[in-house]
């Protein structure tokens, strides 16, 4: 990726960890008192007004970088213009009325009266009896006996900050929330309230003032809420929201948060170090083993109190110096809001970051990012350092470097001069989803087939259920806290979530890649009812990425019984679990042993369970929910072995196996073999049904082989002969093969298809275990007589578009189909969910009717591609989010305007690429009405594109495609963690114009595993007789169908279960004047106003017809329209 | 029927017969077909037009014997009276013969069946050659119109009229009567027989296949003596024709067509070696660069078009 120099300087390219940049080091450290003589720009009002010369600016940046012919990615970058002009908010007259709103609170706040100073309970009887507004007091509530006052007086300052102010707040859904921030006055406090809550408690009882201030001088134009300022339980804040017309709340909201001034603490007492809650004092009845525990939680949440002011200089002074800050910081924005990310890390965070590593961090003090970066690149070096620095392991320091730090399990990015951890907030999952997200996005900006700026920044991200391969519910208890863990301010809540993960994570060790914890959200109250949410029992999710190698393990080997330090504590965690046992290298261990035995009861289950219930309690345990594990067992064949291609396949792949090694070992055949290549979807893994070769499950479907000789002079020069010289090579073979193998049945088929280019014949291998394979012969010559015929101009034009079908059909099977086959199959062991994935997608296809129209290969590609190119998520790691991560693919997939391109080994060249998308777009100019191609599926393997979507889906299908993968979406958004995975396969006939249902007895049912013949004693006997395998008279019917209607109706059908075949009218056979080669029944109309007969389609006369062609096999037509 | 009273009794020109389709078990609703009938006037004339009618819309299941039964029972024409039935497909191919055969047997009319294309193959005619036919029966799927030849003149005009005296009279022939049995039925029985047939007997394949083969080499062999008889004699100006399968090859026309290509590509010399050259190289891909540009800038413009491309969802 090359940035852009705009001033012809050189950019050193980001590389690694290590996003040192030298140039900017004149930046210095003295921005903080640049920016000090700015202070009445924040004042109120001022900060609200906006101009766009942001956008002219970053206007003007790309202008120098695109002239100077730098910038690879102008097509990103032009889009990321056009999204920040879209988030910004760009309302006027909504914003004037905000801005007179935010005066009118700002007078209505300054007229509150000064309150006398009282001790704690007679001010809260107070506040309940004559405001109605209760005192959001944190946990813990100030203890009866508390020896000091609390008071209100007025403000000392009333400003706009947060993001509002720095005009990069963003609009996205019509969301938009401005932030004030009241000051309070220095003298309320105490010196020594940064001690045991004081601070936080008349910090409380200073809001609910305000809060009933507000109330009382209102007419029901605003609802007044509390709420938990970033779900600190300790920083409670006033949620206005405005009302509109018929009490409905807007989506505009001002969040009234409440600052101290800077130092009415000194820094020193609140470094992450020291201990802020004394137990010795009032207020905390633990004793006094944690009297010295350092509390940076606590420590630092007091100190973003006192610093909200000095933060909105600093981040502004930041936007000064750098251009393309402001820009960056709602890129930022705009990325973790669509990653769920804004409750531990936001936009403050993310801004705060950014212009703390535009300073320093890096090694000797020197900064990260530099000032000469634009949005861009800021905003790619903020995910570089998030994704590659591990801020738990080597915390960075800014401004300072002679802090203790605490060891702490979260991240920490300190800055110096304001004395706050920027990341407090963080939990160790919530870092390390942000990590694993950077680097995704890091990957996806990489991978050019992607579609990396909506990845980026227009999918939202954050459904659990595709996000995660298993989500776990469950409700939170309360756990008993020992002493020492009382010391900082944690919540119940936040308490529970700590356990689980660390139980969870030790139990569950390499199974999982990343465990993500979701508390419950925090919900905002009315300020005159007492906050319930936290009472209640509630759900928390928990996220799991699998590791799909080690999931299913069933043994765990512990430490070794000699280590007993490890021992101990392996025993401690898991009771009576563990077991010492002795393996066959001769190491005694402590282990696990999980059980296989019930299939709905997988190994994941089993340890989930064990672990809470063994650490938090049978509440706990009781109350889980393990989601995502049900889509496996949609596939059949899935109960026995959890997610193994290969243990399911192996029997037909052993027998392919065998099969080559037979037809290479024949001897007598005039020609040497060259190669033998598989070309079908069971021996690519990815057929829906499991071949079946024992013969009490049926009879396995023909699987197709390619067997290519080597060259010879003697083939004949002719197409039609050569395909007559084939037939004779067959007869050959079969004859050699019935010799060699005993049992073996070879038989020759005929193709049905009445045309001398194409393939004739094929040999039919029964082998006696079941194995059924379709042998077909490869000349490679006739391509080129092909080809030849094709050039030749003397040809009439129909039989060279016969020729050139020909030609298609022979490169589809002879040479796209085996190298197809070969791709997956190596796919299939690198991405061990890929097959079943597939199987998914396929059943999902035949369930809802498509399955004649859209190729196997067509969803194989779909399927692959979430695979290979899984962006914005990573690669999937369960079947359900193998599917529906394919699924949403497809709903959102523009085929009219967008080509399918699959990379299966992330090999292609950016010119293969753009040659690719070349010829999409010629074929789209030649053909705009999209009548031949509608779906341009083009891959590594196969740069034409029009391989597997030649012979459908039409446009009307692939629509429909489309549209009822938007259904899906629809419905697994809505539904979240309560879908139901059956009801996404549920087709709904009501669209279709008519249904013909067929006879059961002629149909194949049991999922496809078993065919029944329409004569009973046949079918008993096939055994033996293998003469009726292979018979589908419902599929040869729906070809005879679609031969003789084709042009006037679309059928839809499901090939695995098909009981009915559904169809469409074609809308283009309405009346229309006489014409002699109308390829449909018509019948007469006459019209009243003129004279000329008209034909229309006779559409009765059609379904009897197709009612005489289906005979037995039909058992009732229902005509809808 | 009431619905015939607003059905005209032609249409551009064309005699319209009703016929109707009696209920079935599983669609038990009576339907009406209409088949369109004209004498035939081929554009091209045929010695046969003048005795022929022109058939439109012939249902897809229609056999030869369809129409003559049609004819004869239903629509009271003597039988014997039909010489010839072609449908659509088969008739291109037989349209300038004028064959005056019987009935034919059964074994020509399935070679005529599954007559090879005519692009490729050299050898057109395949009698006996032909690979077994795998249906027991055509369907009419590549067209609906049929000419039906009568014995003579007259009896066209007489199948004609009696044609429009059954509209007057507004009876509605009944088709498929009487045919059970003698035409291969339909439904699963079909396509059980052409599952057998898909696997022909290996000896009866063999023998169409060495048929084939000989013939073909037959072809060959004497296309390849007159190829070299057109080398040896020279024609009326003195020239002697150039033909494949000499000493020596006259080259491919692909082969030539590259070769020539490649001298070009030699003789182009280098293409850095001046300073201008590599000016105008650099002056070219930055003008590549603001083509592509402003390539870009066309297609976010026309993305902002279509709604909602920019939204974060």
């Amino acid at each position: 990726m090359a940035f852009p120099a705009v001033k012809k300087r050189k950019v050193s390219p980001l590389s690694g960890g290590d996003c040192n940049n030298t140039y900017a080091q004149d930046a210095g450290g003295d921005w903080s008192q640049d920016s000090s003589n700015e202070d009445n720009d924040f004042v109120l009002g001022n900060g609200a007004i906006r101009s766009g010369h942001t956008i002219i600016k970053a206007k003007r940046t790309a202008k120098t970088s695109w002239s100077s012919g730098t910038y690879d990615s102008n097509m990103f970058k032009l889009k990321a213009n056009e999204l920040l002009a879209k988030v910004r908010p760009n309302d006027e007259s909504r914003m004037v009325k905000m801005e007179n709103s935010l005066r009118k609170l700002k007078d209505v706040i300054e007229h509150i009266p000064n309150r006398k100073a009282k001790p704690i309970l007679d001010a809260e009887r107070e506040q309940l009896n004559s405001h109605k507004v209760r005192i959001p007091f944190p946990q813990p509530r100030p203890a009866m006996d508390a020896k000091y006052t609390l008071t209100y007086s007025k403000p000392t300052n009333i400003n706009v900050v947060g993001s509002y102010a720095r005009r990069t707040a963003i609009q996205v859904g019509g969301q938009l929330g401005i932030d004030l921030a009241v000051t309070m006055p220095s003298h309320i406090f105490q010196e020594k309230d940064y001690l045991n809550y004081r601070y936080f408690q008349k910090r409380a009882y200073y809001l609910a003032c305000i809060a009933s201030g507000i109330e009382e001088a209102q007419e029901d134009e605003y609802a007044v809420d509390f709420a938990h300022q970033n779900d600190n339980h300790l920083q409670p804040i006033i949620v206005i929201t405005f009302l509109q017309d018929g009490g409905s709340k807007s989506k505009y909201q001002i969040r009234i948060i409440l600052a101290a001034d800077g130092d009415l603490f000194p820094i020193s007492k609140t470094l992450p170090d020291k201990n802020c809650i004394r137990a010795t004092t009032s207020g905390v009845s633990s004793p006094g083993s944690s009297f010295n525990m350092p509390t940076p939680f606590y420590n630092a949440s007091l100190r973003s109190e006192c610093s909200s002011l000095a933060y909105l200089k600093y981040l502004h002074a930041s936007s000064l110096q750098s251009d393309g800050f402001s820009d960056a910081c709602q890129l930022g924005s705009v990325w973790l809001r669509q990653r769920g990310l804004g409750r531990e890390f936001g936009s403050f965070e993310w801004a705060c970051t950014m212009a703390l590593l535009l300073q320093g961090g890096g090694s000797k003090g020197k900064p990260i990012l530099s000032r000469g970066y634009d949005s861009y690149q800021l905003f790619k070096a903020m995910l570089q350092f998030l994704s590659f620095r591990d801020l738990i392991a080597s915390p960075v320091l800014v401004h300072s470097d002679n802090i203790t730090l605490v060891d702490r399990d979260g991240p920490t990015l300190f800055d110096g001069k304001r004395g706050m951890n920027i990341l407090f907030k963080m939990t160790p999952w919530s870092y390390a989803t942000l990590k694993h997200e950077a680097t995704v996005t890091l990957k996806l900006l990489n991978d050019p087939l992607s579609d990396q700026f909506d990845a980026c920044f227009i999918t939202k991200v954050d459904d659990l259920l595709q996000r995660f391969d298993c989500v776990i519910e469950m409700r939170t208890s309360r756990v008993p806290r020992p002493a020492s863990q009382m010391a900082d301010a944690l919540n119940d809540e936040t308490y529970f979530c700590q356990r689980l993960h660390e139980a969870l994570s030790t139990g569950l060790g390499d199974r999982v890649r990343l465990l993500h914890v979701q508390p419950p959200p925090i919900l905002s109250w009315d300020a005159t009812t007492p906050q319930n949410s936290t009472k209640g029992l509630r759900q928390v999710q928990i996220g799991l990425r699998l590791d799909s190698a080690n999931i299913s393990r069933t043994v765990d080997r512990g430490p070794s019984a000699e280590n007993k330090v490890a021992a101990a504590e392996f025993r401690r965690f898991w009771g009576g679990k563990a077991e010492l046992r002795r393996f066959k290298d001769g190491s005694i261990l402590e282990s696990l042993i999980w059980s296989t035995s019930d299939p709905m009861d997988n190994v994941l289950k089993q340890i989930v369970a064990y672990v809470v219930q063994r650490h938090l309690g049978k509440d706990a345990a009781d109350s889980i929910k393990l989601i995502g594990q049900s889509f496996d067992r949609l596939l059949s064949g899935q109960e026995s072995a959890m997610n193994d291609p290969s243990t399911l396949f192996r029997p037909v792949m052993s027998a392919y196996e065998s099969l080559e090694k037979d037809v290479r070992a024949l001897e007598g055949l005039p020609l040497q073999i060259r190669q033998i290549s598989a070309a079908d979807a069971q021996l690519r893994y990815s057929s829906l049904s499991i071949p079946a070769l024992h013969p009490s499950q049926g009879q396995m479907e023909p699987a197709n082989i390619c067997v290519q000789f080597e060259g010879s002079a003697r083939w004949p020069d002719d197409i039609t002969a050569v395909q007559t010289t084939k037939i004779a090579f067959l007869l050959k073979m079969g004859e050699l093969l019935e010799e060699s193998t005993s049992g073996l049945i070879a038989r020759i088929g005929l193709h049905s298809w009445n045309r001398s280019l194409l393939n004739a014949a094929f040999l039919d291998i029964h082998y006696p275990s079941g194995a059924f394979f379709r042998l077909h012969i490869h000349h490679e010559r006739e391509l080129n007589l092909l080809e030849r015929v094709l050039r030749d101009a003397s040809h009439t034009a129909a039989s060279r578009e016969e020729t050139a079908s020909a030609l298609s059909t022979y490169k589809r099977d002879f040479i796209h189909a085996p190298i197809h086959t070969q791709s997956m199959r190596t796919l299939s062991t690198r991405f061990p969910l890929l097959s079943s994935s597939v199987r998914l997608m396929k059943k999902w296809r035949d369930s809802h009717m498509l399955s004649s129209h859209l190729s196997d290969e067509l969803i194989e590609l779909l399927t692959v591609r979430s695979f290979v190119h899984p962006y914005p998520w990573s690669v999937p790691g369960s079947v359900m989010t193998g599917f529906l991560r394919t699924l949403t693919s497809v709903s959102k997939w523009d085929w009219q305007s967008e080509p399918l391109i699959v990379d299966f080994n992330g090999e292609m060249t950016s010119f293969e690429i753009e040659a690719i998308n070349l010829r999409f777009e010629a074929w789209r100019k030649i053909d705009p009405a999209m009548n031949r191609v509608a779906i341009f599926a083009a891959s590594n393997l196969d740069p034409s594109g029009i391989t597997w979507t030649e012979l459908g889906p039409s446009k009307v299908v692939a629509a429909r495609f489309t549209s009822l993968a938007k259904a899906a979406c629809g419905m697994m958004k809505e539904q979240a963690t309560d879908l139901e995975p059956e009801a996404l396969f549920v087709a709904s006939m009501s669209d279709y114009d008519f249904v013909i249902y067929l006879n059961p007895r002629s149909t194949r049912i049991n999922n496809g595993r078993r065919r029944h013949s329409v004569f009973k004693n046949l079918h008993v006997q096939s055994d033996q007789d293998k003469s009726l395998s292979g018979v589908d008279p419902v599929q040869l019917l729906l070809g005879e169908l679609r031969a003789i209607y084709g042009s006037n109706a679309l059928f839809f059908s499901n090939e695995h279960e098909g009981s009915l075949i559904a169809g469409l009218w074609n809308p283009q056979t309405g009346p229309r004047p006489w014409k002699v080669n109308l390829p449909y029944s018509t019948k007469p109309v006459v019209r009243s106003d003129d004279e000329g007969s008209q034909l229309n389609i006779n559409k009765t006369a059609t379904l009897h017809d197709i009612a005489r062609l289906g005979g037995d096999i039909i058992s009732r037509i229902e005509l809808k329209r | 029927m009431s619905s015939l009273t607003k059905i005209p009794l032609q249409i551009s020109g064309y005699n319209i017969l009703p016929l109707s389709l009696p209920p079935l078990p599983s669609f038990p609703e009576a339907a009406t077909h209409y088949l369109y009938l004209v004498p035939h006037q081929p554009k091209i004339p045929t010695p046969t037009a003048s005795r022929s009618l022109f058939l439109v819309n012939v249902p897809f299941d229609s056999t030869e014997l369809h129409i003559k039964l049609l004819f004869s029972t239903q629509i009271g024409l003597p039988a014997g009276r039909i010489e010839d039935v072609q449908f659509e497909g088969q008739r291109r191919r037989g349209s300038g013969t004028d064959q005056a055969s019987s009935p034919k047997a059964s074994q020509n009319k399935k070679s005529k069946k599954r007559k090879r294309g005519s692009s490729g193959g050299i050898i057109e005619d395949m009698e006996g050659a032909a690979l077994p036919p795998v249906w027991d029966r055509d369907l009419q799927t590549n067209g609906l119109t049929a000419v039906v030849l009568f014995v003579d003149r007259a009896s066209m005009d007489a199948a004609l009229k009696a044609v429009k005296s059954i509209r007057k009279e507004r009876k509605e022939p009944l088709w498929g009567e009487g045919l059970e049995g003698k035409v291969p039925a339909l439904g699963s029985a079909r396509y059980l027989n052409h599952h057998s047939l898909t696997y022909p007997n290996k000896a009866q394949l063999l023998e169409s296949v060495n048929n084939y083969m000989t013939r073909f080499a037959s072809k060959e062999a004497s296309q390849a003596r007159s190829l070299a008889r057109q080398r040896q004699v020279a024609d009326a100006d003195g020239f002697i024709t150039v033909t494949r399968g000499g000493r020596t090859n006259p080259a491919r026309q692909e082969v030539a067509q590259e070769q020539a290509e490649k001298q070009k590509e030699k003789q182009k010399g280098l293409d850095d070696f001046y300073r201008f050259q590599s000016r105008e190289k650099r002056k070219q891909r930055a003008g590549e660069l603001v083509r592509k540009f402003e390539e870009d800038k066309e297609k976010v413009r026309k993305m902002r078009e279509r709604r909602g491309r920019f939204r974060p969802e």
